[in-house]
């Protein structure tokens, strides 16, 4: 799995593209950790070019919803069809704030 | 590192991976699974979901049953029968004393989601602890009791199985 970085404004933006999977959790979730701790509360994980995710995956993602909500933050999902039908079969849709590209998720930054 | 051995060649119906017992095998593994599943079927909404409960199944097993130990075997066993795929996981690990209920734990927890997917995306599982035992009787001269008895269990196997129908 590749794991990109970028920042638009204020807002940080994750690109994951590849596989999902417990081996990559490890990793991910550190990152992750260091942006929302380090970060001003807006991210975007964009997994658009994701083509597989397990629970493990899943785990890492409401890690990052739980410390996001910590710090009274933001976090939107971009989703490709195999996360979100993972993502609605786990009912985490219920939960996750997610668009359907990062045009659209960064722009939801702004409407609020 | 991926062994496959095919069984028939002719027509492929029994695929046996095996894997030892690293995270980084199992998207190898799913992947593999899954296109055996797009071959049989051509449906890649059956394939996602066989790929899926197998992958998930497979971390349970690396989890829990040899506590995330490298280094242990994990065998899968890809059966395509006459109305349906079974794959058989087998292990060598702790056993499990139940099957976990297939519920969705609350919404923040960040585990517990395995068997909803398993459960979700099949039609059928089981699973069975397999014992292999050994008797002795002891023989002893002038004995007046005949033998004695001694059994032991001497080694074991997991197996999983995982059912969708076409």
């Amino acid at each position: 799995m590749i794991l990109l970085e970028q920042k638009h404004n204020d807002i940080n933006i994750v690109e994951l593209s590849g596989r999902f999977a417990m081996a990559d959790c490890s990793d991910v979730r550190e990152r992750l950790k260091s942006l929302i701790d380090e970060g001003q509360g807006k991210l975007v994980i964009d997994m658009a070019k994701v083509s597989f995710i397990d629970s493990s995956a899943c785990a890492v993602l409401i890690s990052a919803f739980k410390g996001m909500q910590l710090k009274s933050g933001r976090l939107v999902l971009v989703t490709s069809s195999a996360v979100q039908s993972l993502i609605e079969l786990t009912r985490l849709h219920t939960i996750f704030e997610i668009s359907p590209s990062q045009v659209t998720a960064l722009s939801a930054f702004d409407e609020r | 590192m991926i062994l496959v051995i095919i069984t028939n060649k002719q027509t492929i119906n029994v695929v046996t991976l095996k894997i030892t017992s690293a995270v980084n095998c199992v998207s190898p593994l799913g992947e593999a699974i899954k296109a055996l599943c797009l071959y049989a079927t051509g449906s890649e909404c059956y394939a996602l979901d066989v790929h899926r409960a197998v992958v998930e199944a497979v971390n349970n097993v690396i989890l829990h049953a040899y506590s995330n130990q490298d280094g242990h075997d994990i065998i899968v066993e890809w059966n395509q029968e006459k109305d349906s795929l079974r794959i058989d996981i087998t292990d060598y690990g702790l056993s499990m004393q139940t099957l976990p209920d297939p519920v969705l734990p609350e919404f923040d927890a960040e585990s517990g989601r395995g068997w909803w997917i398993i459960n979700s995306c099949l039609d059928e599982y089981y699973y069975k602890v397999v014992e292999y035992s050994q008797t002795n009787k002891f023989y002893k001269p002038n004995s007046d009791n005949g033998y004695s008895e001694e059994f032991m269990v001497k080694s074991h196997s997991n197996v999983l199985t995982l059912i969708k129908h076409f």
